[in-house]
């Protein structure tokens, strides 16, 4: 009888642990989704043009960081872990669906930043670099993408090797290369 | 050397700015989110549960089918039990290796994706080879039992018309409509985890 209350407090006790640590996962994703997902939203901008698409291209992001989150034992930070999480899932969506290339001609209204100042020319003028800088880096090759991106969110180049998989000195290397890239990107457009 | 950097990072700062204007989240991004987590969670119980039911039913099948006296009896269940278990143990073998990545860095990600769609690809090889197989079985076995079936495909003529046009004329032409089709886009992926390959050891960039 001891034996059968002792089973039956074992299995207690183990529901409790496992809905415990769904609440952490849930908080812990929750605050990772309020602090990254303008990150993710930026970082889908460089592997999909179609708004619709990128909306799914960014639940995605955030469901596969969901799947890996429980995998997290917080061997390195977890930055590198969300951006990581992020562009493995935008290359796989390269991989699988490579659409035409579609440059950004037009920022969808609900995209445009909230400028305080009032003057309309620059506001404009501001846009148009963004749309600019945004349409140059998609036309960039897909690792030149990610590397220029994760620069401008403003990861080290320790961080950068961390994520790619590469040494610090070649992420030195091959970002001078990138910037050459993308400055040319831009020097070509109008 | 020192100016080059000021102005290289300057150029990096001015990015930087433009950069972090870009995007905001959609609208309701949590909700949507938490509605997919869900989904997904359902619908990975749903597959489990189906499949379990699935591989019971099959084993109920062939254990009944095994007891019954009638044309293909054992030599169909175990012809049946003998599919599963070679489909299943080449399955397992052939994805070896192929669920997680050693590390979860970018590189280890694409050489895991390779490795995963080559996998595929060679699967569905192998299952077209299987499929062939056993419709040779199924019709070694017919010409085996022809004496039985014979007299049960004069007594119901259109049931077994109806049966071969099912099984035979258009099951396996779908099948093997959409092995093609899933092999070729599988191919396409193949080539294009190579392409993204080639990029990060910087091949046939400029």
């Amino acid at each position: 009888m001891n034996y059968v209350y002792s089973v039956t407090d074992r299995c207690a006790g183990l529901v409790t642990n496992v809905s415990e640590h769904r609440q952490a996962l849930e908080k812990q994703f929750a605050r990772i989704l309020s602090e990254y997902g303008a990150a993710i939203s930026r970082l889908a901008f460089t592997y999909e043009a179609v708004a619709s698409v990128r909306e799914e291209l960014v639940q995605e992001i955030a469901l596969a960081i969901w799947q890996a989150l429980a995998h997290f034992r917080g061997d390195c930070s977890e930055r590198t872990f969300v951006y990581r999480i992020a562009h493995n899932r935008g290359l796989t969506h390269v991989g699988r669906r490579r659409p035409p290339h579609q440059p950004l001609e037009e920022l969808e209204e609900s995209e445009q930043p909230v400028d305080p100042r009032p003057h309309l020319e620059e506001q404009v003028a501001r846009t148009d670099e963004r749309a600019q800088l945004m349409s140059a880096i998609q036309s960039l090759p897909v690792t030149h993408r990610q590397m220029i991106v994760l620069a401008l969110e403003g990861l080290s180049h320790a961080e950068i090797a961390e994520v790619m998989g590469i040494t610090e000195n070649n992420v030195a290397v091959r970002l001078t290369r990138v910037r050459k890239a993308l400055k040319d990107a831009l020097g070509e457009r109008p | 050397m020192s100016g080059e950097r000021v102005t290289n990072d300057r150029e990096l700062d001015t990015w930087r700015e433009q950069w972090s204007s870009v995007a905001e989240p959609p609208a309701e991004f949590q909700r949507k989110v938490q509605e997919r987590i869900k989904h997904q969670e359902r619908r990975f119980v749903l597959g489990n549960l189906l499949t379990t039911i699935a591989f019971l039913g099959l084993l109920i099948f062939a254990v009944f089918m095994r007891h019954q006296s009638s044309w293909m009896g054992t030599d169909w269940t175990t012809g049946i039990c003998v599919l599963v278990f070679v489909s299943t143990a080449y399955r397992v073998w052939v994805l070896r290796g192929t669920w997680r990545p050693q590390t979860q860095s970018t590189r280890a990600f694409v050489e895991l994706w390779h490795k995963r769609a080559a996998a595929r690809i060679r699967l569905l090889q192998v299952s077209i080879y299987v499929s062939l197989g056993w419709i040779i079985f199924c019709a070694a076995l017919t010409a085996a039992n022809w004496a039985t079936i014979g007299q049960e495909v004069k007594a119901h003529p259109k049931v077994w018309v109806v049966l071969l046009v099912v099984c035979v004329l258009m099951q396996y032409p779908v099948i093997w409509y959409w092995a093609a089709w899933l092999r070729c886009r599988k191919l396409a992926e193949l080539n294009e985890v190579t392409k993204i390959m080639n990029e990060m050891d910087g091949k046939g960039l400029r």
